[in-house]
């Protein structure tokens, strides 16, 4: 069929673009690779090289500009489009279906490492040829997940975002919308995850992607330091670029963990979840690496460990890319991406790297220079190279636990991760973080070297004392008992304490030096902010609405959800909580609930929290907290159950409309409840003025007296039964101000039962949904450790570059 | 023997001792029979839900707990007794993972993973309303 108005062109265009980033990123590496080497030729080489780089670099901002282009104009007869954009999305999410899939995030990492090359062109001198040897062939193998070409059969290289849905999918032909030539008329997206619709999501990925792209450069001076086997030499330069990367990749784990406390409800930013696992792991192993390479630089020891922290780290990155996008976590993971068939692909270039770093390793490893005398223990590099020791390990059981999923493929085991997972590696990673944090807080107070022990002990005692009051009075104040908390408290205060002592007395306030500083007392903070939040976290929303607990067997039990209903006002922790009633704005349904205090039996609002679920008819309704942020602690609530099935009736239902009829047989004295009323049944009479109710004098009728009390007041519903002409036509009985509605159907005369039925006003029926509320106490340290982390590694990479360029 | 030496000895026990300890703090996935002969342990079951057959949750009894009937891997069909409340978009999910302990006839769930088709697979195209 010939279909109309499809954009076939531009898909072209990208698909252009696509090959050609391929083609040059191979034909970079090759030609600087032979560059690399000392002789003649290798000038013009370097010419070769550079040209091809820059229209690898050209062309893949061709392919995002294309699909941006693609993405802006809703081009749904383009696969990636159409599965992650939908026309009412709002436009500044389009970022967010850029990097949704799986191509646009390989496409967003490769971006970044275009940039870097093209400032290591210009700036990396007579390190630019190995360097960006290695760089280029990376962005080969990262452009051939791209390729989308089939080889050998059904062996597919890459997954191309350029392709059509309807070549893609040859059998959505017998769908009847497709039958129509003219089908992009009707077609509309299938939307971006709703998840994915905050704005932390416009911000988190590209930070992180940067910071994953930036642990390229010191493998690939590793690398290239390896090859050319100028082993110290590459220390320098890529030292700048190793810290921007600790920096950067460390914001974008945090921001990630932002996101995750504002939009998801799994309560807390932090969840040990393999995704969060295999950037953290990275992270750690680099700033590992950063502080060998200090070392060595500065001391030339812990040269190989420098060498293969650095190389690891980028194998960690590899290795992380396909634990998530292999769909090998599936079962253990909420949000990996599936498998696009691009696993074997990944495995390969995995396995390349791997060999590359360790068959350079072995080969390099006798001709390393190498100190003789041993480290004193009394020196800066000896404590240096212990805590990126431990860091190492603190990642080895964070990567052996996450990676069950792969050893139960590779040996054919069953294994599943502890539903206490959290604990599980809580109860590992506290020490090491304890272990650090100490490391942190004393490094710098030793001298490369040697340190005379005396003059350490006298410089160390004060930040020693104040931390230990510092913890004492926390401690004290937040009720702490758990020896281990308190240990880790220690330690996290004494990091920021010492470090703060050291830029005051030690470097006399000069701040240029300050940068190593400050980020320990960013990452004192950030320790400290994760452990009293999360150690003292507080599930607030107790039920306490009264419900049967029989059922419950002791230890399962899980009462961490509290019943709302619209009208009731319950205790919840330090305030009273009234849900007031939903809100509809587009697909979001809002949960309005009152934060009220009372003193001396009036209640005051303080203040309103709205949590929603997203109604989207096509992802499914998802949950999303709302949270009240306040200087010391946050209150943090989601909806855990909302009735939503019947959204759209409610909506419709008018006010005055009746509920379907509950038939009840009583007897005189019987009483039956409505959902705002007891109903008592008093008596029944047949001596009344007919002419009222213009009955006639033949038929039979009958009156029932029915009390219907609430807390306030006492009605009486008089519904009559009347038989006239054989047939039964009752006459109803309405109380207005409890919208009740009575009506009288049968007598029966042996046992003096009467049959009448009950409606009520669907206003009537109170809306309810269930609600889990936490509280995070003191959370603002962590992110206020977070941006002085971040500011510290900043001021010591200018520094750096400062000095490095007076030189 | 060198300070680095006793610091390799080290490190190489506490990562003994983290691969020892994940295998040990490890549930395995079974199947409800599987399960039922080991009432004492925890178990992760994988499997479907009955459409068929009720799914009770009654926020205003009990909020945290929500009963319905699963089919194992094996087939095996179960009573699920899950003590939290009901997931949203539980109808829609194409495969459970329950966490927890047989208890007589009943399976007792402490925890529940979900996938559902919708989030990450094709869904068909449909034309915009």
């Amino acid at each position: 069929m010939e279909y109309i108005g499809e954009h076939l062109v531009i898909g072209k265009v990208g698909n252009v673009f696509v090959i050609l980033s391929f083609v040059f990123a191979l034909l970079a590496s090759v030609s600087y690779f032979f560059a690399a080497r000392d002789n003649d030729e290798a000038p013009s080489w370097r010419n070769i090289a550079r040209w091809s780089f820059r229209i690898h670099g050209f062309s893949v901002f061709g392919i995002v500009g294309t699909l941006f282009i693609m993405l802006y104009n809703h081009y749904f007869e383009y696969e990636y489009v159409w599965h992650h954009s939908n026309k009412e999305m709002p436009m500044r999410y389009i970022l967010s279906c850029f990097w949704e899939g799986q191509e646009g995030s390989f496409l967003l990492w490769t971006f970044w490492h275009v940039v870097i090359g093209f400032v290591l062109q210009r700036k990396a001198k007579e390190w630019e040829a190995p360097v960006m040897s290695v760089l280029s062939l990376v962005q080969a193998f990262l452009a051939s997940m791209l390729l989308g070409l089939f080889i050998f059969g059904e062996h597919r290289i890459g997954s191309n975002p350029f392709t059509v849905l309807l070549r893609e999918h040859p059998d959505y032909g017998a769908i009847p919308l497709f039958q129509n030539a003219d089908y992009l008329k009707l077609l509309d997206g299938r939307g971006l995850n709703p998840l994915l619709q905050n704005y932390w999501m416009t911000i988190h990925p590209p930070t992180l992607f940067l910071g994953f792209a930036l642990t390229i450069v010191p493998f690939a001076y590793a690398i290239a330091g390896l090859w050319k086997k100028r082993y110290t030499e590459w220390l320098k330069p890529a030292l700048p670029w190793t810290f921007f990367g600790v920096s950067v990749l460390g914001v974008g784990i945090l921001m990630g963990g932002a996101w995750a406390y504002e939009a998801l409800s799994f309560g807390g930013f932090w969840a040990w979840d393999p995704v969060e696992n295999a950037s953290l792991v990275p992270w750690l192993t680099l700033v590992g690496a950063a502080h060998l390479m200090l070392i060595n630089k500065n001391k030339g020891q812990s040269l190989f460990t420098a060498f293969a922290l650095a190389i690891l780290t980028f194998i960690l990155i590899l290795y992380s890319t396909f634990l998530t996008r292999s769909g090998i976590l599936g079962e253990t993971s909420v949000h990996a991406f599936t498998d696009l068939g691009m696993s074997g692909q990944l495995l390969i270039y995995l396995l390349f790297f791997l060999l590359l770093g360790i068959v350079l390793l072995i080969v390099n490893w006798k001709h390393m220079p190498r100190v003789q005398e041993e480290e004193s223990i009394y020196s800066r590099e000896f404590w240096m190279f212990v805590g990126a020791i431990i860091l190492l390990v603190s990642s080895f059981q964070i990567m052996f636990y996450t990676s069950i999923p792969v050893w139960n493929k590779l040996f054919g085991l069953k294994m599943a991760p502890s539903k206490n997972i959290i604990n599980f590696y809580n109860s590992w990673q506290l020490p090491f973080a304890f272990l650090v944090t100490m490391l942190v807080a004393i490094g710098q107070y030793f001298k490369f070297k040697h340190t005379a022990p005396k003059e350490f002990v006298k410089k160390i005692s004060f930040p020693v004392i104040v931390s230990v009051l510092l913890t004492a009075l926390f401690s004290w104040l937040l009720h702490y008992t758990n020896f281990l908390y308190i240990l880790l408290m220690f330690s996290s205060i004494f990091a920021a304490v010492a470090n703060f002592n050291y830029i005051t007395h030690a470097l006399g306030g000069k701040i240029r030096k300050a940068g190593a500083s400050v980020a320990h007392i960013g990452f004192g903070l950030i320790l400290l902010g994760a452990l009293v939040s999360t150690s003292k976290k507080e599930v607030i929303s107790r039920n306490t609405s009264g419900k049967s607990v029989e059922n419950l067997i002791e230890n399962m039990s899980n009462n961490d959800n509290i019943l709302l209903t619209q009208g009731d006002t319950l205790p919840m922790g330090n305030y009273y909580v009234a849900y007031t009633g939903k809100r509809f704005e587009g697909i979001n349904v809002y949960f309005d609930v009152d934060y009220l205090t009372k003193q001396n039996n009036t209640y005051t609002k303080e203040f309103t929290l709205s949590p929603l679920v997203q109604t989207n008819p096509r992802m499914g309704n998802v949950a999303e907290p709302d949270t009240r942020h306040f200087l010391t602690y946050d209150i943090y609530t989601h909806v855990a159950y909302a009735p939503l099935e019947s959204v759209k009736q409610q909506q419709e239902a008018t006010k005055d409309e009746y509920t379907a009829a509950k038939n009840v047989s009583m007897k005189k004295g019987d009483t039956i409840f409505s959902s705002n009323a007891i109903i008592i049944f008093d008596s029944l009479s047949t001596q009344f003025d007919r002419s009222e109710y213009s009955i006639g004098a033949d038929d039979i009728a009958v009156k029932a007296h029915i009390r219907v009390l609430d807390i306030r007041k006492k009605y009486e519903a008089t519904p009559i039964f009347v038989i006239h002409e054989n047939s039964v036509q009752p006459i109803a009985s309405k109380v207005d101000e409890l919208g009740l509605q009575f009506m009288f159907w049968k007598i029966d005369p042996q046992d003096g039962k009467i049959e009448i039925s009950v409606q009520e006003k669907k206003s009537n029926i109170k809306d309810y949904f269930v609600m889990q509320a936490m509280i995070f106490p003191y959370i603002n340290i962590l992110w206020i450790g977070c941006i002085v982390m971040a500011i510290g590694t900043m001021m010591a990479i200018i520094e750096r570059l400062r000095r490095s360029s007076s030189n | 023997m060198k300070k680095t030496h006793i610091l390799g000895i080290i490190i190489i026990a506490v990562a003994i001792g983290a691969i020892l300890t994940t295998l040990n703090s490890t549930s395995t996935y079974a199947s409800f029979r599987e399960a039922s002969e080991a009432p004492d342990n925890e178990f992760h079951v994988v499997g479907k839900l009955d459409k068929s057959k009720e799914a009770v949750y009654d926020p205003k009894t009990d909020a945290n707990v929500f009963s319905f009937y699963m089919i194992d891997n094996a087939g095996t069909e179960k009573k699920v007794i899950l003590h939290k409340s009901k997931p949203q978009d539980f109808e829609r999910s194409e495969q459970i993972v329950l966490i927890g302990k047989a208890e007589g006839d009943e399976f007792h769930a402490s925890e529940i993973l979900m996938k559902c088709p919708s989030k990450y697979n094709d869904g068909k195209p449909q034309a915009s309303n």
